[in-house]
């Protein structure tokens, strides 16, 4: 569950509601607060079917004990009559219940029934069924219900289960609508629909099941109001008062001032079982609610343990971070042979921990990243390759933690510092001021309401508190020419721009103060091949002029062979080859990588059979001992299941310096990698 | 402004549903509420009156849709006719007397209901899964108990036992009603009971919508990215994560300001407070169906008023509702 959870947050995330009745059931009972509401609802359901048969007394028999405290005899005391409290709680949890569930289902039936033909059928019947629905939900219910119970007294519980349900069928139909008219248009249901299934069993097959939960939401939500709201028209007097539940109770308690005589033990009860059972249901409904959207279950970043970025803190290497004063020096063009490292990431290992399970999705990875440098880092989904940029700037969220590593930058004035031992207002000063990010969805980075200028603005209003406000006024509007965008556009909203435009905003926020590295996670994946190539020729163009370093991470590995200098192929939440990006292309040295580049045309060089790699990627709770790519390699050997690899050394020469994590390049195998090579 | 316009449409043909019904509903259910009327009053009714009630709740001698145009004329001039309940006060008269009370107790503490109920689910979520998150269970039953119930607990503490605040009412009945510093005061003074119970009573619901919100935002893109540029936990909580989360809270208020005025109402009988839910329920107890209809007419333009600004809000805060 945490791998998931994290991968929901680590990735976009959707809510899973293509899941089964069953799993909700086990989601559920894992929860103690959901357990507990289920309990006590059921306690409260059984008392109501039992309850007329286990009372001790009828409950609106006299007896001469008047206003008796609670005794052995009378259990909650009695009333002003000397009728028995404990047997009106429990004659009156048949009628309250019965209300309450009696309501919830002909108000969810009327609910589906609305909901899910409106959502289902669409056009003009669902406008109509819609504007209904919405008209119902702003009409006052409870006036409403006042004024046709006071039409309908003395009408039992039943007349008041009606009422009920027509004033309150809207919002779940409301809800209901929406969900069938979006899983309507999933996948399984067109498939369902292409083959000419019957419309009823379509949505008795695909669409209810896929709904369980919405429903039973929207039923507990209506039993809760139900109650209350039975309660409050008992209460005063508009229901038939005779019949004994809990509403009627404390009509006569308070008819007969039951508080003012200091009789509370009439009063309490029932108005205690009410907030009980309510509660009761509303726990279940939390434990359904984060059932539906599962981001519920992460922590909010304002808590302490999410403060400390869940690095597990050592002050070994305190060296303070200063801002940069003057401008930075001029950028010298990278060069393979530079020594100039700007980032030094050292046996970096990040772990989702889920109570004492720990999986690692970073796995004792180094690099470095030379001042100018592009580095690519390249793999499959679950590869570990947003972990790890998330990572580097301690953006990772819990259950996601940071057991090992150190992670170096050196500013242009040679200072170093570890960006793992920095404490929080250190790290705020750090972040975009030497790194920034461009995230991979700007449609989803950007805030939606504000404006795009108004992004810019505030980051150099956080850490250049000193400019005027026309000094920023300018900064915009120059960095929005940097990437092109006319300036009258700083007015505009991120929904306002168009996907490249939106794309070349978020770079010229992550631009803004004029950092050292940027990190670019998958920063075209959500664009169409145009305006990726114009992206990512305005990156390399703002590179070689502002002289940034870049860590540019995608799974789309031909564009990663065209723009990097260095590339990081990574696999399981390891790195398994690095090699500068012409070496790489010409001569993959990881079977891993070999495979990566079959799977894909170039977009020059000569033509190659493509192949793909068997398999799919691991499960990172389950990797498989010794190297794990083992299982999908096609050049195993007996060493493989037993020997993890390390990241091995190789100088061909005829090519620079490389790694790669392969038992082939292991001392004393360097003849085999001939052989491999030869294959 | 578009957006604007149709909402505005939407409201008015809401309106037009909710008079559509009230005038339906006495017609629609058993028995003659007309003739009752006409019946306990033995005949001491004057002409006019026995004219205004037939035009309300049906006359056997014209047809349907002249008694529905009579009846619109009736809502236009604001003629209910006579209140059988405060017999011979004007419907008009009573509920021009109660409803500046509902309107101003039912407005603040809606607002300040939502304000600090928002706020402390903005806390909740910001603080998911610390002590602050506790809250929600505590607010939760409270939300869970029932109005009147907690106004009867809170009357017996703190009118009755510790005496600190009056028992019922709405002013001190030796003031005059007016805009003077001795009744406003009496009046806020008889308020804050009534207010508190609303308030208390009405935040769980605010709290838990805005933390859930909360804790959706929190794992945005946009969330993540204001962290990334090193921006202030405050500008980061505030600018980026609880001003989109507030969004669906504005949006669902037509749901909450329901609960809210339904409780409100029982809670006022509870306070014999002089606003429209201690009037609607004197007229359902005498079955003054003049009354109760003009009140839920009333009601119903207040709750749709309140949503027409809640949409306007939205717009404000939403830059992406203002286009179509």
């Amino acid at each position: 569950m945490a791998i998931r959870s994290a991968a929901l947050a680590e990735a976009e995330t959707t809510a899973d509601l293509v899941d089964g009745p069953s799993r909700l059931w086990r989601r559920l009972l894992h929860s103690p607060l959901t357990c507990a509401g289920l309990i006590v609802t059921l306690v409260f359901l059984v008392l109501a079917v039992i309850g007329p048969w286990i009372a001790p007394y009828d409950p609106s028999t006299v007896s001469n004990s008047a206003t008796a405290a609670p005794s052995f005899a009378h259990w909650l005391g009695t009333t002003q009559n000397g009728q028995d409290v404990f047997s009106q709680m429990l004659y009156g949890a048949r009628a309250s219940m019965l209300v309450g569930f009696g309501s919830a289902v002909v108000t969810t039936v009327l609910s589906v029934l609305v909901g899910v033909t409106a959502g289902y059928l669409g056009g003009t019947g669902d406008e109509l069924l819609s504007l209904l629905a919405n008209v119902f939900l702003v009409l006052p219910s409870l006036p409403l219900t006042i004024i046709l119970a006071a039409y309908l007294p003395h009408s039992g519980s039943l007349g008041v289960i009606l009422v009920i349900s027509v004033t309150g069928w809207a919002w779940g139909a409301r809800v209901l609508r929406a969900q069938t008219l979006s899983l309507r248009k999933r996948d399984f249901v067109e498939a369902a629909r292409a083959t000419g299934e019957k419309t009823s069993r379509i949505i008795r097959k695909d669409i209810l099941p896929n709904q369980v939960a919405v429903i039973a939401a929207s039923f507990l939500g209506t039993v809760t109001a139900a109650i209350l709201t039975q309660a409050s028209l008992a209460f005063l007097g508009l229901t038939d008062v005779t019949q004994w539940s809990w509403g009627t109770i404390l009509y006569w308690a308070q008819v007969s001032s039951a508080l003012l005589t200091g009789a509370w033990w009439w009063f309490i009860p029932a108005g205690l079982a009410i907030a009980l059972v309510g509660t009761a249901l509303s726990l279940v409904n939390f434990g359904i609610d984060e059932f539906i959207n599962p981001r519920l279950r992460q922590a909010g970043i304002g808590t302490k343990k999410a403060q400390r970025a869940q690095v597990r803190r050592r002050w070994t290497r305190r060296v303070k971070y200063r801002r940069p004063t003057g401008a930075r020096p001029a950028t010298v063009p990278f060069t393979v042979d530079s020594t100039d490292v700007v980032l030094d990431v050292r046996n970096l290992r990040v772990e989702y921990v889920n109570g004492t399970a720990r999986t690692p999705a970073v796995n004792d990875v180094s690099f470095t990243l030379r001042r100018g440098e592009v580095l690519g880092i390249a793999g499959e989904s679950g590869s570990g390759k947003s972990t790890l940029a998330y990572a580097i700037t301690r953006l990772h969220k819990p259950p996601a933690e940071i057991s090992q590593g150190e992670i170096v930058y050196t500013g242009p004035d040679g200072s170093a510092v570890d960006v793992l031992s920095m404490p929080d207002e250190q790290l705020r000063g750090f972040r975009w001021e030497e790194l920034s990010i461009v995230f991979q969805s700007a449609m989803h980075a950007l805030n939606p309401i504000m404006r795009v200028g108004e992004q810019i603005e505030d980051v150099i209003r956080a850490h250049r508190p000193g400019l005027s406000v026309q000094q920023r006024a300018a900064r915009i509007v120059e960095l929005l020419g940097i990437v092109g965008i006319p300036a009258d556009r700083a007015g505009s909203y991120p929904h306002e721009l168009s996907g490249g435009m939106r794309q070349r905003a978020m770079i010229a926020i992550g631009l803004a103060l004029d950092p050292e590295i940027i990190v670019m996670d998958e920063p075209t994946t959500a664009l169409d091949v145009v305006i990726q190539r114009q992206i990512v020729e305005k990156i390399m163009e703002l590179k070689d002029k502002l002289g940034f370093s870049v860590i540019f991470i995608t799974h789309d590995l031909s564009l990663l062979i065209e723009l990097s200098d260095t590339i990081a192929v990574m696999y399981g939440g390891k790195i398994v080859e690095m090699a500068a990006a012409d070496d790489f292309y010409q001569r993959p040295r990881h079977p891993y990588s070999r495979g990566l580049l079959a799977s894909f045309p170039t977009l020059g060089g000569p033509k190659r059979e493509l192949t793909g790699i068997v398999g799919s990627p691991p499960d990172l709770r389950r990797l498989p001992t010794g190297c794990s790519f083992r299982p999908r390699c096609p050049v195993a050997f007996d060493d493989c299941s037993t020997v993890e690899p390390a990241l091995y050394q190789l100088h061909a020469p005829d090519s620079g310096p490389s790694e790669a994590a392969c038992l082939l390049y292991a001392e004393g195998a360097q003849q085999e990698l001939a052989m491999g090579e030869v294959k | 402004m578009r957006t604007l316009l149709r909402k505005f449409g939407f409201y008015v043909l809401t309106a037009w549903v909710a008079i559509s019904l009230n005038f339906l509903i006495p017609r629609i259910m058993p028995g003659d509420p007309a003739d009752n009327l006409i019946n306990q009053f033995h005949g001491k009714l004057s002409p006019s009156a026995v004219k205004a009630l037939r035009v309300l709740f049906g006359q056997s001698d014209t047809s349907l849709w002249q008694q529905y145009l009579n009846y619109w004329h009736s809502v236009f001039t604001g003629d209910f006719g006579i209140s059988y309940a405060y017999y011979p006060s004007s419907v008009g008269t009573v509920i021009g007397q109660s409803m500046y009370w509902t309107l101003i107790l039912i407005t603040s503490c809606t607002v300040i209901g939502f304000v600090v109920g928002t706020g402390l689910g903005m806390l909740a979520g910001w603080k998911r899964g610390s002590w602050v998150d506790s809250l929600v269970p505590v607010t939760t039953f409270l939300s869970s108990i029932p109005y009147f119930w907690f106004a009867i607990i809170i009357v017996l503490v703190f009118a009755i036992t510790l005496n600190w605040f009056p028992l019922s009412g709405g002013y001190s009945v030796d003031q005059t009603i007016g805009f003077n510093s001795g009744f406003i005061a009496s009046a806020l003074y008889y308020a804050v009971l009534p207010a508190v119970t609303i308030v208390i009573t009405s935040l769980g619901g605010w709290l838990i919508g805005m933390r859930n919100m909360m804790v959706t935002t929190l794992s945005e893109d946009y969330v993540r990215l204001a962290e990334a540029k090193g921006l202030s936990r405050r500008r980061i909580m505030y600018s980026y994560a609880a001003r989109n989360a507030m969004l669906p809270s504005l949006s669902g208020f037509a749901m909450s300001l329901g609960f809210v005025i339904g409780g409100s109402i029982v809670t006022e009988v509870v306070f014999n407070y002089p606003g429209l839910g201690t009037v609607l329920f004197k007229a359902a107890q005498a079955a003054d169906y003049p009354l109760m209809s003009a009140i839920f007419l009333l009601i119903t333009i207040l709750v749709l008023v309140a949503n027409l600004l809640a949409d306007i809000a939205y717009a404000f805060l939403d830059p992406r509702t203002r286009e179509s």
